[in-house]
């Protein structure tokens, strides 16, 4: 192993991505515009207001006792607005399917004290949709109906271990964006980058100098690395930080950066997201093997990249994974990153943490066995 | 891995029985060469004739199926060797985006050159000395040869592989090329040229000439027409191709020694 060898590859790679300014841009504009969409979107989500209606088909005291209960207790949630001239359950059913209604609340004919029951229809169209207006109103309901029985329920009140019960979508996911992406542009650059390597002619002039395997892969590693590290710091800051601009004459007031709350440390978090990204380095150079032009590097993407965001907990957890599928899960490298991160970031986990570690470590196992593959595939176009 | 003979007998470049398969190709089928240092040789045969596969091997880009390699004493394929080994390929293999500054120092850091005066020197022998900021990708075709020939020599090597380094070039860069080739020589390194230009044949020391992967015939270009009974290189390549041929059953004569007539314009 060679330095000055090695820091000639480092510096070549920053020499080349500095002259080209396009795909900068895509390592740092991309992310920062992509999870900005994404704090967008989830932020105004559950904005809407929610049309509901109280159907009261019970007749009797306690019925009716409940119905202004409810009602009271719908009025004072923000973002309800109660349809108050629905009498029967059919036309509600009618007004639920034209849209009109979002939610219909009923008090079933056989409500007495006793049986204490009450019913929420929704359309069913949109479920993820419809799922964000029942919580709140469901705790209000609930608030309603305990009072109404007097001492007979228990009030609940939600509490999180980590986080904050009120996290939003955006505060749990945001660790876990910060992470894919750098698994996807250095996979991709690298894959791009070694193919021109291969069909250039260069890399076979490489070989043809006293540069070994290894000291390219590192080379490429630390190149790769610099630019990984700038997008993740940047990234990051962006995802953790806000900095508020108050309005100027038509220009409403906005923020930049997302002010996603985070409790651990954002090095421990980078060092995560680096391991990760050497181990895309090395699978880059392995599958620019297998392709002939740039555009089959990008068929990769569906193969390689999609599968880890779906089965690596970005979306759902792993053991809701079907069973044939989690060993699956459990040795693609994004899947440890993300545990990691939300270890890290949502519950403050140090390098003290088990999870932490074994993640680390699961991280570098993978990134080795990918640099040893690397730098076979190196030998076998040349030789 | 010593030579025994003293510097100037021992051969700069040598094979022993030399073979290299793809499969049922032998597209090196069985060569013994040993090239005293100090000249320039000349590998002419037509495409596909082994001449690439032979200088991979040299540089230890490919390994033999069977049979030796040395450069410079050493047995190849050796990385730390490959410091005194220059290679320039077919293709330009330089990096478009950088500048000629910096494809050079790339190189040049690759091979442990580290002598700036010796890197501008490399480039002022192919007159882009006054174009060190221009990205690669901007210089025209003939400039990017040279800029690829420059990252072959930058450390001086003692035995250098030129593979076809003349195509696409024009014929005022081709003599200056030329001209290099032989200062070079004359200070005591060691070139084998690949072409399957026989008018760029003269200009050699020495000729080798390769068809399917062996060595149809070697010597000076005076001793090969002499051999041959003509003026014309390419009817003497014809006349050495006709005559390897019977040995090589189900080998058509007279069609192949006509293809090879056809790829060698």
């Amino acid at each position: 192993m060679n330095r000055r060898r090695v820091a000639a590859v480092f510096v070549r790679i920053v020499a080349q991505f500095r002259r080209d300014p396009r795909t900068l841009a895509l390592l740092f504009a991309a992310p920062i515009a992509i999870i900005a969409l994404l704090g967008w979107v989830l932020s105004s989500s559950g904005t809407t207001t929610a049309h509901v209606a109280i159907v009261n088909a019970s007749g009797n005291p306690a019925g009716d006792a409940i119905d202004l209960k409810l009602t009271a207790a719908l009025q004072s949630q923000p973002r309800v607005e109660i349809a108050g001239d629905v009498h029967n359950a059919a036309t509600a059913r009618q007004m639920l399917i034209d849209k009109q209604l979002d939610l219909v609340v009923t008090v079933p004919a056989d409500f007495t004290v006793q049986n204490r029951k009450i019913e929420l229809t929704t359309l069913g169209l949109n479920p993820a949709g419809e799922a964000g207006v029942i919580p709140a109103i469901q705790q209000a309901l609930m608030g309603a109906v305990a009072q109404q029985a007097g001492a007979g329920l228990p009030t609940i009140e939600r509490s999180t271990v980590y986080g904050s019960p009120n996290a939003t979508q955006l505060d749990t996911l945001a660790p876990v964006v910060v992470g894919f992406f750098v698994y996807f542009f250095v996979f991709i650059l690298t894959g791009v980058s070694f193919l021109r390597e291969r069909m250039g002619g260069t890399l076979e002039r490489l070989m043809a100098t006293p540069v070994s395997r290894a000291e390219i892969v590192l080379g490429y590693s630390l190149g790769f690395g610099f630019f990984a590290t700038l997008q993740i710091a940047l990234v990051l800051a962006f995802v953790i930080g806000r900095f508020d601009i108050p309005s100027l004459g038509p220009v409403p007031t906005f923020a930049i950066g997302l002010g996603v709350t985070t409790v651990g440390s954002p090095l421990i978090a980078y060092l995560l997201v680096l391991v990760l990204g050497i181990g895309a380095v090395s699978l880059g150079i392995f599958i620019s093997t297998f392709a002939r032009s740039e555009f089959q590097i990008l068929q990769f993407i569906p193969i390689v990249i999609v599968p880890q965001g779906l089965l690596g907990g970005f979306f759902w957890p792993i053991d809701q994974l079907p069973s044939l599928l989690q060993p699956v899960a459990r040795i693609l490298p994004v899947t440890y990153a993300i545990d990691g991160l939300r270890q890290v970031m949502i519950a403050g986990a140090d390098l003290t943490s088990s999870a932490v570690l074994l993640d680390l470590g699961v991280l570098a196992a993978i990134a080795a066995v990918f640099v040893v593959l690397a730098a076979a595939t190196i030998r076998r176009e040349v030789a | 891995m010593a030579v025994a003979a003293t510097p100037t007998s021992a051969p700069a470049v040598e094979a022993v029985a030399l073979r290299k398969s793809f499969g049922p190709i032998h597209a090196v089928d069985g060569i013994d060469l040993a090239l005293p240092p100090g000249r320039i040789y000349g590998l002419l045969g037509p495409n596909g004739s082994g001449k690439t596969t032979l200088i991979r091997l040299f540089t230890g880009l490919a390994s033999a199926t069977s049979g030796t390699v040395r450069v410079l004493g050493v047995a190849m394929p050796s990385r730390s060797n490959l410091a005194r080994v220059g290679y320039m390929t077919q293709a330009d293999g330089i990096y478009p985006e950088l500048s000629v500054w910096e494809n050079l120092r790339f190189f040049a850091a690759l091979y442990g050159q580290t002598d700036r005066a010796a890197m501008i020197k490399s480039l002022e022998l192919v007159d882009l000395a006054g174009r060190l900021g221009t990205p690669a990708q901007d210089l025209s075709g003939g400039m990017r040869r040279r800029l690829s020939m420059a990252c072959a020599l930058v450390h001086n090597p003692a035995v250098i592989f030129l593979d076809e380094p003349t195509v696409g070039v024009d014929p005022a860069l081709r003599v200056q090329f030329w001209e290099h080739f032989h200062r070079l020589a004359a200070a005591g390194a060691t070139l084998l040229v690949s072409s399957h230009v026989m008018d760029e044949a003269d200009r050699c020391d020495e000729l080798l000439f390769i068809r399917d992967g062996r060595v149809l015939a070697q010597g000076t270009t005076a001793e090969l027409r002499e051999r041959a009974a003509t003026d014309n290189l390419e009817t003497a390549f014809l006349k050495f191709a006709g005559d390897s041929a019977p040995g090589r059953p189900g080998d058509a004569t007279v069609a192949s020694a006509a293809s090879a007539k056809e790829t060698l314009r």
